[in-house]
């Protein structure tokens, strides 16, 4: 698979996922199309794409704090050849900082564990349209779970250094293995297309291998409780049943990572 | 206030009345700082409030032994202590860094002292050491653990079993290891005393059956909080049972989806005998509709905290806080967005405390639209005139708005503003944040703890020098330019007892500046700062009355350690003064230099 831009076949399948009409940006100035213009392109620069996403800093809210921070610098669509005012159409504009604070910060917000839980517990209830609808059963534990439906699991899928996340449905999958092939197809593609424009190969190698810890990355999840857990030490069927969100982190991170979200949790269930 | 300094050379007559007259006297004195003042006058004063004293408060369990506060303090009947510290809470100590209650409980037992009430505040308690507490003190009543960790549910269960005159079980956000035994059950039926029971950070099932027996049989309960294992029809009988005494309720239970129409009945008839309730706290795993079942009292609430009830819609938040004229206290999420702060600033004239969490911290889509920014807070400042105590966590701030607060609101105590992203400038002006919190500090008088957060430079680490005079905790992160700024806030706030700074520029030259200063406090703490190694042993050689602990990245750091380039900046560093020296129940992650 070649890097993104130019290959206008795989690439129409990352579009299929941004919801037409869908607000990205707060009031147009004087746009009457401008649902059109929220549409991600890949044409060169027209005219029409110009003019006001640019800057303007007082109409744009702050999103992601990862792409405020990257933005300036590796659009995923970007194949090096366009002017970054093209790409702000999903991105907002560069904040200055002095000191940018890399990725996830340890320890940051400064909010108690107790409080993390429960938003992320929260969220992904609110957020995940399937397990909504699951019968929510008590275990013998006692401990609350939901029982997915069988029409689809979708969790959110979030990659180091990728912008973008990805939704996967986890009930379309039956083993670790599965799971592993198919976040590493979801991925590579937008992995391929930053290391292009950073200067790297483009090459197309298995990125992920969660099992062995082989690969440059692994996977690991957050868990009904909101712990940061490594995939594979359960049987599938108790991952998938306690699973709320996937994440895939450089291999190399696995310790620190470990240690900074949830030693104290970790340690006290052993 | 120090009335030793008050007092003239006269109070030599008062040493003419019998020694229990005058402990009479001190009897009036409650606080500790003024008791510790009494202490100082003379020497008669100090052994007659040494055997009077009841209460004793000490903020850093490593501070002094437990031997030693035994030989001075015999009669101690009530306990606080505290443990980790403050960033514990965020995950940045090591989890066995200390903090351990049992040598103290086993000081306690072994000097025959008649304990009575124990707080413990990030201490690690095992079960044994629950165990020996529930067997060494007959009169034990009252036992707090507020963000501790390291015991179980069998802990609790000898806590129920053996304490035969409990009158206070309560536990605050802690990690309780569940092991869904049966500790209620081990309350006998003999235990009448009961005024104050809260587990609910407990997580997991507990006995129902038990528990609607022991509040039946619990005539004095006042303060009830269950957790997320009780649910609706239960909380409603448990309800009925204490109704009329109970004054504070902690609510949270399972919610399959809607509740049975008759639970709800029951709850409702229930909640509208609860006619002195004015504490509402819980929510975690419970929907709008137990929420809206509540509004028929709302308007005896003096403090509500909704800050776990992530499933309740911004919508209903505002519904409900609208209803509650009395409240003081205040703890929300952000859920409730700036229209929901200028419901409450109509609302809630009463409002002394008020602290606005951050609901979705995993939202990378930034869906929730309605997190608050600084329309919020200036609305409260406008609205609330009482408003003495904030903690705001935002998206966003100006310096326009922190000013127009300053003006709005000039008696704050504390002042804890989080702007979410880390360095973030004014998003109207791109400048830094300095003006904004100068003006804080400069109206308010009496402000005592102050967090600060978004771009800053040293110039809002001047300003906090010159004006923060009484400022006595300070907490600092990703701020500052130069050494300066560190060297401001040390120089200018005499009263500062509690400095933590993580991720700013400060360095040897600010640490090492004025050793004795750590003397008048009671804790500095720096991470991912400029310090090196080298810096914090020249800090430990000329200041032998402190600890200076490193705390190591690799935990199994400190043989290395040695031979690491002095040159080397230290990840963590914690220091305190003590007067018992280097502890000796330090980790291999921890070097005490």
């Amino acid at each position: 698979m070649e890097s993104c831009p130019r290959n206008r076949e795989t690439c129409p399948k990352l579009l299929d996922l941004i919801p037409r009409g869908r607000k990205w940006h707060q009031e147009e100035k004087n746009n009457t199309d401008h649902e059109h213009k929220l549409e991600l392109r890949l044409a060169p620069p027209g005219g029409d794409e110009e003019d006001h996403y640019a800057v303007n800093k007082k109409n744009i809210e702050t999103r992601n704090n990862n792409i405020v921070k990257e933005a300036e610098d590796k659009p995923i669509f970007n194949g090096g050849n366009h002017s970054s005012a093209s790409n702000k159409t999903i991105y907002t504009p560069h904040i200055s900082h002095k000191r940018t604070a890399p990725g996830p910060v340890v320890g940051w917000p400064p909010v108690r564990s107790f409080r993390k839980n429960l938003a992320s517990t929260s969220s992904s209830k609110l957020g995940n349209e399937s397990s909504l609808g699951g019968q929510v059963n008590k275990n013998s534990d006692g401990e609350k779970q939901v029982q997915p439906k069988r029409e689809g699991m979708f969790v959110k899928i979030n990659m180091d250094s990728v912008l973008i996340g990805r939704k996967i449905d986890l009930n379309a999958y039956n083993s670790y293995k599965q799971l592993s092939f198919a976040v590493d197809k979801l991925f590579r593609g937008l992995l391929a297309a930053q290391r292009e424009n950073s200067g790297g190969e483009g090459e197309e190698k298995p990125i992920i291998n969660s099992l062995d810890g082989k690969g440059e990355f692994t996977l690991t999840y957050e868990d009904n409780e909101g712990d940061k857990m490594l995939v594979g030490d359960v049987p599938w069927h108790m991952f998938i049943s306690s699973v709320k969100r996937l994440r895939v982190i450089k291999s190399s991170e696995i310790s620190s990572a470990l240690r900074f979200g949830c030693s104290k949790q970790q340690k006290l269930r052993t | 206030m120090n009335r030793a300094t008050k007092l003239r050379p006269s109070t030599s007559e008062m040493n003419y009345f019998p020694d229990e007259v005058i402990e009479h006297i001190f009897d009036f004195v409650a606080s500790h700082r003024d008791r510790n003042s009494i202490s100082l006058v003379n020497k008669s004063w100090h052994k007659i409030e040494r055997y009077s004293r009841r209460q004793v408060f000490i903020g850093n369990c490593y501070a002094i032994s437990p031997e030693r506060l035994i030989r001075r303090f015999p009669c101690l009947r009530s306990l606080t202590l505290k443990g980790k510290p403050h960033f514990a809470d965020f995950n940045l100590v090591p989890h066995e860094w200390g903090g351990f209650l049992h040598p103290w409980i086993d000081a306690l037992a072994k000097g025959r002292v008649k304990l009575e009430e124990l707080r413990l505040k990030r201490m690690v308690v095992s079960d044994e050491s629950l165990e020996l507490l529930s067997r060494s003190f007959v009169g034990f009543k009252s036992l707090v653990l507020v963000s501790c960790d390291g015991f179980t549910t069998d802990g609790l269960a000898s806590i129920a079993a053996n304490c035969r005159n409990l009158r206070e079980l309560d536990l605050q956000e802690n990690e309780i290891d569940d092991h869904r035994g049966q500790w209620l059950n081990c309350f006998p039926d003999t235990c009448t005393t009961l005024v104050s029971l809260n587990f609910a950070c407990l997580k997991g099932e507990i006995n129902l059956s038990a528990l609607e027996r022991l509040v039946a049989r619990s005539p004095n309960l006042k303060s009830l909080k269950v957790n997320r294992a009780v649910p609706l029809d239960a909380l409603a009988r448990l309800m009925s049972c204490c109704a009329s005494q109970l004054v504070d309720l902690g609510v949270g239970c399972y919610e399959n989806n809607e509740p049975e129409p008759e639970s709800f009945a029951k709850l409702l008839f229930a909640i509208a005998k609860c006619t002195s309730l004015r504490s509402l706290s819980g929510f975690s795993e419970v929907g709008q509709l137990c929420l809206t079942a509540f509004i028929p009292i709302s308007a005896n609430l003096t403090s509500l905290n909704l800050s776990y009830a992530a499933e309740i819609q911004g919508n209903h938040l505002i519904k409900f806080v609208h209803f509650c004229k009395r409240l003081q206290r205040l703890w929300i999420l952000d859920s409730i967005g700036d229209k929901g702060l200028e419901v409450v600033a109509s609302s809630c004239k009463e409002l002394q405390e008020l602290r606005v969490f951050p609901s979705d911290l995993h939202d990378e889509e930034d869906n929730n639209n309605t997190a608050v920014t600084e329309v919020g807070l200036v609305a409260i400042s406008a609205g609330c005139p009482k408003l003495h105590s904030i903690l705001y966590f935002c998206k966003q701030m100006t310096n326009a708005a922190l000013i127009t607060v300053a003006k709005n609101c000039p008696n704050f105590i504390r002042f804890r503003l989080c702007i979410l992203e880390p360095n973030k400038p004014d998003h109207i002006t791109s400048q830094s944040l300095d003006e904004g919190f100068g003006a804080i500090v400069q109206a308010c008088k009496g402000l005592r703890r102050l967090s600060v957060s978004g771009l800053l430079t040293d110039k809002v680490f001047l300003y906090i020098g010159m004006y923060a005079e009484q400022l006595e905790m300070l907490s600092i992160a990703f701020a500052g330019d130069t050494d300066k700024g560190m060297l401001d806030v040390l120089n200018g706030c005499k009263k500062l007892r509690k400095l933590e700074i993580r991720d700013s520029p400060f360095g040897n030259a600010a640490l090492l500046a004025d050793v004795g200063k750590y003397e008048t406090m009671r804790s500095l703490w720096m991470s991912s700062c400029e310090v090196t190694l080298g810096g914090c042993k020249r800090l430990a050689r000329n200041a032998p009355w402190l600890n200076v602990e490193i705390i190591n990245e690799n935990e199994s750091g400190r043989m290395e350690r040695n031979e690491e380039d002095e040159r080397e900046k230290v990840d963590r560093l914690y220091l305190y003064r003590t007067v018992v020296g280097t502890r000796k129940d330090a980790p291999p992650c921890v070097t005490i230099l």
